[in-house]
């Protein structure tokens, strides 16, 4: 009978208190650094020129083949500007396939891709299932915006 | 008296009960859900409106354009007219409560008879759904209804009786005034308990919704009904049965409109006193249903035939020895405090009691 009063007590206690709950479409929890989404192209703002040399690494990686990457020739490195012999030409990743793995991140040789860590990178669904093929632009864009700041392996 | 004519008259005052019980069903839907949310540490509804005070007008858009369905075997008119055997009771209830000490619809000269008299009815209601459905569940959850709302409105009747005894009346307005000074709840604890009980069993609120069960019967007598006629009952009926209930305990128990200085300051205060011992007592009866889980039907039948009904009994007889020998009138309160006591006491021996099949079994190492 004493659990009863308790019982009470314990319920008008819990109203008093703040509510757990976050507003979620309004409101975003703060993501952690490390988390995963999916993976963008960075930016070189020392060269303004990507850091990806379309070298297929991640895209021979890739487990579940979501990548396509092509390479030309750097018309930056012909002028003496940048160092990169080749850089990427288009780079597609198909955003519906990917399993977001992060082994693309971690055989890059150049630090050129990372996983999306902002909600950005969450909030993605769309109509089409093509519109989650991204290309080049549309995978830098974010770094160009510096709208992201990638977790690096210390 | 509007323009000395009673069809009026009525008509109007009808129509201010109509508008409250309206808005009080939208009000409570909607405080529900915010008082139980905060209660397991949620916000309840935000969305609809500035924090969510539309939900319910959404709610009710929602069922007033729901398609209502009915079973091709279910049994047509009864089936329809289920929900309104349900719902005209507790309008009927409302109808004989004075709100202040000049206005009610109708002020009765047996209000507290006919109260109780009546919403005994909404369990025809049930009755109706349970058979007309067609549906094993809904016969069910009737049937547990009807067993549920007969046990409990005798102790529930008794204790009313209790409060009639001590208050000398059957009229509302008479037993209000008649606790002038002191509210009955202080000369009656007992009697108080037994109501709010069997009030909460009465209308089928957690932790006695065993008729309309969820998880168990999938909603009891309600499970063939959608759309309008489910709004009439579930939003309707529960929560303006609540409000007639709560408005009664207040008046009967807590001193209505005139304990403190009702009738010093007038209709506005008095007013203001009902609505604060109304909404203390229709959250009580959220409190107690957020926080406790549902009875199983044989304890709930067991707790109403063996503790609650011997106990009203008990605080009947104490009353009529107290009165007939016009002890003073803080024995009712010695008396009745020990008869709780005693309950409270039934009660934990009865939860503390080992069932016979588990005391024969050897104790567990």
């Amino acid at each position: 009978m004493l659990g009863v009063l308790k019982a009470m007590a314990t319920t008008f206690s819990t109203m008093m208190r703040k509510p757990v709950t976050i507003q979620y479409p309004t409101v975003h929890r703060e993501l952690p650094e490390r988390n995963k989404g999916f993976p963008l192209l960075l930016w070189d703002f020392d060269v303004d020129e990507p850091f990806c040399t379309g070298c297929h690494a991640c895209e021979r990686a890739c487990p579940v083949e979501c990548m396509t990457v092509t390479m030309k020739d750097n018309p930056l490195h012909a002028e003496g500007k940048s160092k990169r012999r080749k850089i990427v030409d288009e780079f597609w990743i198909d955003y519906a396939r990917c399993m977001r793995c992060d082994i693309c991140v971690e055989v890059c040789n150049f630090e050129a891709i990372a996983m999306n860590n902002s909600w950005a990178a969450q909030e993605l669904s769309s109509y089409d299932r093509g519109d989650l093929v991204l290309d080049l632009n549309q995978l830098l864009a974010q770094s160009r915006a510096k709208k992201i700041e990638p977790w690096v392996a210390p | 008296m509007i323009g000395d004519n009673a069809w009026l008259d009525a008509l109007v005052r009808l129509l201010v009960i109509v508008a409250l019980a309206a808005f009080v069903v939208l009000a409570l839907t909607y405080l529900e859900r915010k008082a139980v949310g905060r209660i397991q540490m949620r916000l309840g509804p935000m969305r609809t409106g500035p924090y969510g005070v539309l939900q319910s007008v959404a709610d009710m858009i929602k069922l007033l354009t729901k398609e209502d369905v009915r079973p091709t075997t279910a049994d047509r008119w009864v089936f329809e007219l289920a929900p309104f055997a349900t719902f005209v009771p507790v309008f009927l209830t409302l109808v004989a409560l004075p709100f202040t000490d000049s206005w009610g619809v109708r002020v009765l000269e047996l209000g507290l008879f006919y109260f109780v008299a009546v919403s005994a009815l909404t369990i025809i209601g049930y009755i109706m759904a349970g058979w007309a459905s067609d549906n094993k569940y809904a016969l069910l959850g009737a049937m547990r209804g009807g067993a549920q709302l007969i046990s409990y409105e005798v102790p529930l009747v008794l204790a009313v009786l209790a409060v009639a005894m001590v208050a000398g009346s059957l009229n509302l307005v008479e037993v209000v005034e008649a606790q002038g000074r002191v509210p009955i709840v202080v000369w009656q604890p007992l009697a108080f308990f037994i109501f709010v009980t069997g009030g909460l069993a009465e209308m089928f609120r957690r932790p006695f919704d065993i008729p309309i069960g969820e998880s168990e019967i999938v909603g009891g007598p309600w499970i063939e009904y959608s759309g309008i006629r489910w709004g009439i009952i579930f939003g309707f009926t529960e929560y303006a049965s609540l409000f007639a209930i709560s408005v009664f305990g207040a008046l009967i128990f807590l001193g209505g409109w005139d304990w403190p200085l009702g009738r010093e300051l007038g209709w506005a205060w008095q007013l203001f006193l009902m609505f604060i011992k109304t909404s203390l007592l229709i959250f009580a009866f959220f409190w107690i249903g957020a926080t406790f889980p549902r009875l199983r039907i044989d304890q709930l039948m067991s707790f109403c035939w063996k503790i609650l009904l011997p106990m009203a009994f008990a605080q009947i007889f104490l009353n009529g020895l107290v009165l007939v020998y016009e002890w003073p009138d803080w024995v009712l309160l010695l008396t009745s405090g020990a008869a709780l006591a005693a309950t409270v006491y039934l009660i934990y021996a009865a939860t503390k009691a080992t069932p016979a099949h588990r005391a024969a079994l050897p104790e567990a190492v």
